[in-house]
């Protein structure tokens, strides 16, 4: 062997791409725009159908049938590349078993009808209830897939014309504990900062957060980042080794609940070694504590109201002197070392700090706490609002910002504002053209209360659209018989048959993503708009216009004059005006045919996104005499709140030893209803699983593949094992996925829930695994 | 003259020496997987571990160049598969290979831990999936004679189909068992890749994000029905 010359030319190897690497560019998205592909198909841009990332896609469409997906290289969000999921969207809607005639249930069968049959039926139903029982008996549950236009006559449907707050949705499983975060610390909701940060940061923190599975594509902008600048770190901060764990510089893993005291530790030290950014500090905060020992919502009609007091700063200090690194070592299982180091990395003056999470700190009995300690770090650095620097809360679902958050398909919401305003009331009742008493002042249902009044008779007509609660609610093991009881009177809107709508009186056809227009709004405050590309199948139709036609059954036909044709268009015209002014506006629907998307506000001089919000270089918004101004609170001022460590409400204990986390895999999303039916991402990964530690699993005697019993005090479920496989949990944890509707994991969970935002935690509660 | 050479030769040394720390410290930290015995029951559907996933990723920029100057093998698929018994089988060792290195030594690894080019075969060293696994001889063995001991009836299976795409352009699935291959990079981005196999963008090191292991060896998962 001649090694001197293998070695030579290895040199030359590296030399070469050292160079190369200077190159700008991705050449990879050049790739993409070559139109290599078999001729006459006609390429059209939507956002992705899957998660909050918002990724722009390309539909190929040939002879009235989409035919392929390629990532749009025009999409600032993704830049030409997309993830598995997205690549082969298109394909579930050629699933065997897609929904196209309603179905009604007579005697116990599903007979097929026509839609106006089924219309008929629904809004007789709806008005029959409302006489009988109340117009609070009658409830919409929605969706954080719900197009912006959905969500509009949802809202304005149940508010505006029945006038009950009986409306919620699933994005109240997964970002309320994001909105209460945001809005009790800057009193407005969504991220200050956006994708672009990731461009610029040399930090990534990412809390409890599996993204190289779960927001791959913007994963791959931070790893695309660490190859071209190589200073920059990232830093995986998790319950659980997963592969995001593996691709991080540095992996820590905590114990679960424990981030809360993390957090404050290292504001603590922060504190301690003068990394405080006085002059930001001065100038744009104040510091206020709330109540403590809040409560888990684990009782029916759970009441909790939050009360502020002002403290300064030398209280807070003093608070967290109970945080000092090595005093939370036992507790959290981080070692003072690991803390001091990420403090060190988020109060390095030179660095710039990106904070990222999702379900891990949002699913969390106290995420809203959790949210406001993570802005904790970044308000006391002054490092948000800033091109590299800020906090970010990632979305799963394609609109949870854009219709949930932002139209407000909350019991607590209106387009803007709240119910409990009278200001965003009569501003409601002006837009809509109804009288303002008509909206009530007072929430009802959130999301787990409204599945527990369906169990005990308080409610007795249910609709839900884009949802499937009978997979993704926590505790499905009590809200299944719920609502199968016959008092309760079902409508089901999909695209496919679910479990929900296996317990349905009547299953209306959706219309799938492009098979309709609409506008989603991702996680960077980017709303995005599509065109219907090829007509629905049969007689499913756009869950809007199924919305419209039940309310103009019911005599509200005045309040929704749209046109079948461009009904899209006319809502989102209409819903605009809710948001006219500097802090909020929305681009005009002729922009966002134009380009892939605008990230609100939209500036109309200069037809500009406003990308970082509350900084007055950026933002126009702020008081330009300011540098910084948190113009969502009266007095402009960001809060740093104190907010302590508190137990979970339920852990391993004896009898059920370990503790249960679920979440997804990259291959499927939420409950499988589309990635299932899609028949690559299936062979991937055919079904759940529970991964378990491999020390664990030898102790019980357990082999890989072997069925195993989970089992918790509401439920059980039979999963195979899985061990040394896609993850790796801590000893005494567990984690399954949850989109496997034979394998329900949710049967298992437990339904306690942050009492401020009202959202459950998925990933803590305590199983025992028996062998069957 | 000779001054000129020493430069030159300090020159390489340098670079060497400072692509040889680029290389290790960008290197992945092993993380702490245990790994315990597992029994598969046959006829189940198993998701491929994961620890190798990143395993090249800190070379990532390095392979993409290589890949745009067009350094590479001109071999293809042929060669590649002719080296295994069937698809998935380890490789034999096609050049001679010094009997009385130790074992657990990292003789194999001076060149097929970061590939490069070999003078001596006029080939592009094959950059190992595992080479955490330092018994190379335990799996690969050299090949001494081409004659039989008696005739075999063996007959190679068809290897994968390359290029399986469930639409038009997007991208192509995983056809084969991950087993002991987890590394994607280490087989489809190094210039020692088959051309056919060679992948155009190394840099996307997350290869999994876009393609699904589809890997139709496997027992296919039944239609499922509600």
């Amino acid at each position: 062997m001649n090694r001197r010359v293998f070695l030579k030319k290895a040199a030359a190897a590296s030399a070469m791409a050292a160079a190369a690497t200077m190159l700008p560019g991705i050449l990879f998205a050049a790739d993409q725009t070559k139109d290599n592909l078999p001729g006459g198909i006609k390429w059209t841009k939507a956002p992705c159908r899957f998660c909050g990332v918002g990724c722009g896609v390309l539909i190929g469409t040939k002879e009235g049938k989409t035919v392929a997906v390629k990532g749009d290289p025009n999409s600032p969000v993704n830049q030409g590349l997309l993830c598995v999921k997205g690549y082969h969207q298109i394909m579930c809607t050629s699933a065997a078993d897609r929904l196209t005639k309603p179905l009604i249930k007579k005697n116990g069968q599903y007979v097929e009808a026509t839609m106006d049959e089924a219309l008929d039926l629904v809004a007789a139903k709806m008005t029959e209830t409302i006489e009988k029982y109340g117009k609070d008996a009658v409830a919409m549950y929605t969706s954080g897939q719900s197009t912006i236009p959905e969500g509009y006559v949802a809202a304005k449907f149940m508010k505006g014309a029945i006038g009950t707050n009986n409306l919620d949705c699933n994005a109240r499983l997964c970002m309320a504990s994001a909105v209460a975060g945001f809005l009790t610390t800057f009193g407005a909701d969504e991220p200050m900062g956006c994708y672009e940060d990731i461009d610029y940061a040399d930090v990534f923190v990412l809390w409890g957060n599996n993204m190289a599975e779960m927001h791959p594509v913007l994963f791959s902008r931070l790893l695309d980042n660490r190859l071209k600048r190589k200073n920059v770190k990232i830093i995986d901060l998790a319950t659980r080794t997963t592969r995001t764990s593996k691709a991080a510089d540095k992996s820590i893993l905590f114990k679960p609940q424990t981030d809360l005291a993390i957090a404050n530790a290292i504001c603590y030290e922060i504190i301690n070694n003068g990394w405080v950014n006085h002059s930001f500090v001065e100038q744009h905060i104040v510091f206020k504590k709330g109540k403590t020992t809040i409560g888990y919502g684990l009782e029916d009609k759970f009441k909790f109201k939050d009360e502020a007091e002002a403290i300064d700063f030398n209280q807070y200090k003093t608070f967290l002197a109970d945080y000092r690194p090595d005093k939370v070592e036992a507790l959290t299982g981080v070692s003072a070392k690991d803390i001091k180091y990420l403090a060190a990395l988020y109060g390095d003056p030179g660095l710039k700090v990106v904070s990222y999470w999702c379900m891990g700190m949002n699913q969390h009995t106290r995420g809203t706490w959790m949210n406001n300690l993570v802005y904790n770090i970044h308000l006391l650095t002054g490092k948000i609002s800033q091109p590299g620097n800020g906090p970010f809360s990632l979305t799963g679902q394609p609109s949870a910002c854009g219709t949930a958050r932002e139209v407000g398909t909350f019991t607590h919401k209106l387009p803007k504002g709240v119910v409990t305003n009278e200001k965003h009331r009569r501003l409601a009742a002006k837009i809509w053209q109804v009288p303002y008493e008509r909206i009530p002042a007072k929430p009802t249902y959130h999301a787990t209360e409204m599945f527990r009044a369906i169990d005990r008779g308080d409610i007795k007509f249910l609709w839900t659209q884009v949802t499937n609660p009978l997979v993704s609610l926590p505790k499905t093991s009590r809200y299944r018989p719920g609502m199968k009881k016959n008092d309760c009177f079902v409508v089901v809107s999909d695209v496919f048959p679910t479990p929900t709508s296996d317990v349905a009186d009547v299953i209306l056809p959706a219309a799938w993503h492009v098979e309709k227009s609409g506008m989603y709004g991702n996680s960077e405050r980017r709303t995005q708009y599509w065109d219907k590309m090829v007509e629905p199948p049969g007689e499913a139709t756009p869950d809007a216009w199924m919305t419209i036609e039940v309310a103009r059954r019911m005599g509200f036909g005045d309040l929704f004059p749209y046109s079948k044709e461009n009904h899209h268009e006319e809502i989102y015209n209409e819903y605009r005006q809710f948001h006219v002014g500097k802090k909020h506006n929305m681009a005009p629907v002729e922009v966002l045919k134009k380009q892939s998307g605008a990230i609100w506000p939209y500036i109309e001089e200069t037809g500009k996104s406003t990308q970082w919000r509350f900084n007055a270089k950026y933002d126009p918004a702020c008081d330009q005499e300011k540098d910084f101004d948190f113009y969502g609170r009266p007095d402009g001022k960001a809060v740093i709140w104190q907010r302590p460590y508190e137990p979970a409400p339920e852990v391993p204990d004896n009898e059920y030893p370990f503790w249960l986390n679920t979440g997804r895999v990259i291959e499927h999303w939420h409950t499988g209803s589309m990635t299932r039916r899609i028949p690559v991402l299936h062979r991937a990964v055919p079904n759940a699983y529970v991964e378990l530690h491999p020390d664990d699993a030898k102790r019980l005697g357990i082999q890989n593949k072997q069925l195993v019993k989970v089992v918790s005090r509401r439920g059980s479920t039979v999963l195979p094992a899985s061990i040394n496989e896609r993850g790796l949990p801590a000893k005494g944890q567990v984690f399954v996925p949850f989109f496997d509707e034979s394998m329900l994991i949710n049967d298992v969970t437990l339904d306690a829930f942050c009492p401020i935002s009202k959202e459950p935690d998925y990933k803590k509660c305590a199983v025992r695994i028996e062998r069957v | 003259m000779m001054k000129t050479s020493y430069v030159i030769i300090g020159f390489w040394l340098v670079l060497f020496i400072a692509a040889s720390i680029i290389v290790s410290t960008s290197l992945f930290e092993e993380q702490l997987v245990a790994r315990a015995e597992t029994l598969a029951s046959p006829g189940a559907n198993t998701l491929p571990v994961e620890e190798g996933v990143f395993k090249l990723a800190g070379r990532a920029d390095e392979l993409r160049a290589l890949f745009y100057r067009g350094v590479g093998s001109k071999k293809g698929l042929g060669p590649y598969y002719s080296r295994r018994a069937f698809p998935g089988a380890p490789p034999v060792i096609p050049h001679p290979a010094d009997e009385h290195q130790d074992i657990g030594g990292k003789a194999c690894l001076q060149c097929h831990q970061n590939g490069g080019y070999v003078d001596q075969y006029q080939a592009f060293a094959p950059v190992s999936p595992h080479p955490e696994l330092l018994n190379c001889k335990q799996c690969h063995v050299p090949v001494v004679t081409t004659g039989s001991f008696i005739a075999s009836s063996w007959r190679k299976p068809a290897p994968p189909e390359t290029g399986q795409q469930e639409l038009p352009g997007s991208p192509p699935v995983i056809p084969h068992a991950l087993e002991m291959r987890n590394n994607c990079l280490s087989c489809h981005g190094t210039p020692a890749a088959p051309r056919e196999i060679r992948v155009s963008h190394p840099d996307r090191v997350n290869c999994r994000q876009c393609h699904a292991l589809n890997d139709n060896t496997m027992n296919a998962p039944e239609i499922w029905t509600r």
